[in-house]
């Protein structure tokens, strides 16, 4: 009965329910006040009973804000993120939009659906430096599924993932990294509550987030694949091609280098067959001559074969190498 | 209007047995009631449920109310009441348009439309909802044994 009455002069004084209706404040301001602050009001009224003026206040009301379950991650990565046979570090920011200090529990899943390979995860760090770059054994190691430190309501962290390419992977292929984040106290449909979970002896309730949010970072393979191929050149002293003693042979080996990425440390080695002679000075890499010592150049070559460092040769270039041998 | 607030304040009468302390300190009553509103869709019409403020977040609705009572023999008049909006809530905006309010912490009262504030360049700016300090209401007479209850809504921030 007394709430019908309450209803009633609400609706007296202009507060007309239908058009309180029309805004529901789906956004606050950053995070909002802090879980556990009590909201304190007390009204004062003045007045005037005869000829006294009197005035007098009400009861003090105290409400208590508990805590709003609420996270966002995000990628920082870039739109993708090009991956060799070097492990790259993938950067994600999961901040804290509720009101209360929070723990989250971190899980990676490098298997999102649709991928092409399934990165492997070597480290899950946070960035506890605040340099914004991973520094192995100075950043705090998470292990996979575990929890954050707790963060302050607003404050954001950055935790990489240091992942590296499976044997399985070729290149141009595609993979995405999923970082997400779940409140500790709890995660689930907004609304939900934990009752006396919150910080601060407050009850925690589960915002619009969910209190659980994931980004995807995206990765590109980036390989090169080496093919190498050799064959001969006879010159016998005959003025034919025949293979006879005395015929020199030279060979040509070429190294193919394909795909979008390098390969790193190429060497290029062939050993002196048996039954005959390395041509000394012979040895050339791309037609231009290496000496046989071992010295400033790329190559060397001795009676018992022939080496050429070629170190790193970009995808779609060819390296030729050529040496002499005289059959005996 | 006066005849209105008569009838609905003899109705609430009916139901609070005046104090007898607060009528030995002040002929008049005053009651504060907080409810949180919370606004749901039923087949298409958004309906507010009011309930106790047992679990409140940032962003929740809140129905501050002051009911008051005259429990004396006589009427009173120039019956101010003044509520200072607590810290971490904000006026609501779509309940300010009768309000009389202050943006300056109760020197200045008006309409929040009528109000400006400093805008922090040298110069001011419209007042908005979430600048108001203090939400008043002039009854310009409450007859002995009239009550009645004055509300504003509030967000949390």
């Amino acid at each position: 009965m007394s709430k019908y009455a309450f209803i009633k002069h609400v609706r007296f004084f202009g507060l007309v329910a239908t058009a309180i209706a029309a805004v529901h404040p789906a956004s606050v301001i950053a995070a909002g006040v802090s879980a556990g602050t009590l909201i304190q009001s007390t009204a004062t009224a003045t007045y005037t009973a005869g000829t006294m003026n009197g005035s007098v206040q009400s009861n003090t009301l105290s409400v208590k804000v508990d805590e709003l379950l609420d996270v966002a991650v995000s990628s920082l990565s870039g739109s993708t993120t090009t991956i060799g046979s070097n492990q790259v570090v993938l950067t994600y920011a999961v901040t804290n939009t509720g009101n209360g200090d929070e723990a989250f529990n971190i899980h990676v899943d490098p298997a999102v659906a649709g991928n092409q390979f399934d990165a492997v995860v070597q480290a899950i760090a946070i960035d506890s430096n605040g340099n914004n770059a991973y520094d192995a054994g100075v950043d705090l190691q998470l292990t996979n599924h575990n929890a954050t430190p707790s963060i302050a309501p607003d404050g954001m962290v950055r935790i990489f993932v240091v992942v590296s390419l499976p044997a399985s992977a070729s290149d141009m292929q595609t993979s995405s990294v999923q970082l997400s984040a779940e409140a500790v106290t709890g995660s689930g449909s907004a609304g939900t509550a934990y009752a006396g979970q919150g910080t601060s002896s407050t009850d925690a309730v589960v915002g619009a987030s969910g209190a659980l949010a994931f980004a995807n970072n995206d990765l590109l393979a980036s390989l090169a694949v080496v093919t190498l191929t050799k064959s001969a050149n006879i010159v016998d002293p005959f003025g034919g091609t025949q293979p006879v003693p005395g015929a020199i042979v030279t060979y040509i080996i070429t190294a193919a280098v394909s795909g979008t990425g390098q390969a790193e440390g190429l060497q290029i080695a062939d050993v002196i067959p048996t039954g005959t002679t390395y041509q000394n000075g012979t040895l050339k890499l791309e037609g231009a001559s290496l000496s046989d010592a071992s010295d400033s150049d790329a190559g060397n070559a001795s009676a018992s074969g022939v080496n050429v460092n070629l170190g790193t040769i970009a995808g779609g270039t060819n390296q030729t190498v050529k040496f002499d041998v005289k059959i005996n | 209007m006066r005849k209105n607030l008569l009838l609905l304040g003899a109705f609430i009468a009916a139901f609070h047995a005046p104090s007898v302390l607060a009528q030995a300190a002040s002929p008049v009553e005053l009651k504060g009631d907080v409810k949180l509103d919370k606004i749901v869709v039923q087949n298409g019409k958004e309906q507010h449920i009011l309930s106790e403020p047992k679990i409140v977040v940032p962003g929740d609705r809140l129905i501050f109310s002051t009911a008051y009572h005259n429990n004396g023999a006589m009427v009173v008049k120039n019956f101010v009441v003044t509520n200072p909006i607590p810290e971490g809530v904000t006026l609501a905006s779509d309940a300010t348009g009768l309000l009389e309010v202050s943006v300056d912490g109760g020197k200045n009262w008006g309409r929040l439309a009528l109000l400006t504030v400093p805008d922090g360049q040298g110069g001011t700016r419209p007042a908005q909802a979430a600048d108001a300090t203090h939400v008043r209401w002039t009854l310009a007479s409450v007859a002995a044994g009239a009550s009645g209850v004055l509300a504003y809504n509030a967000i949390v921030r």
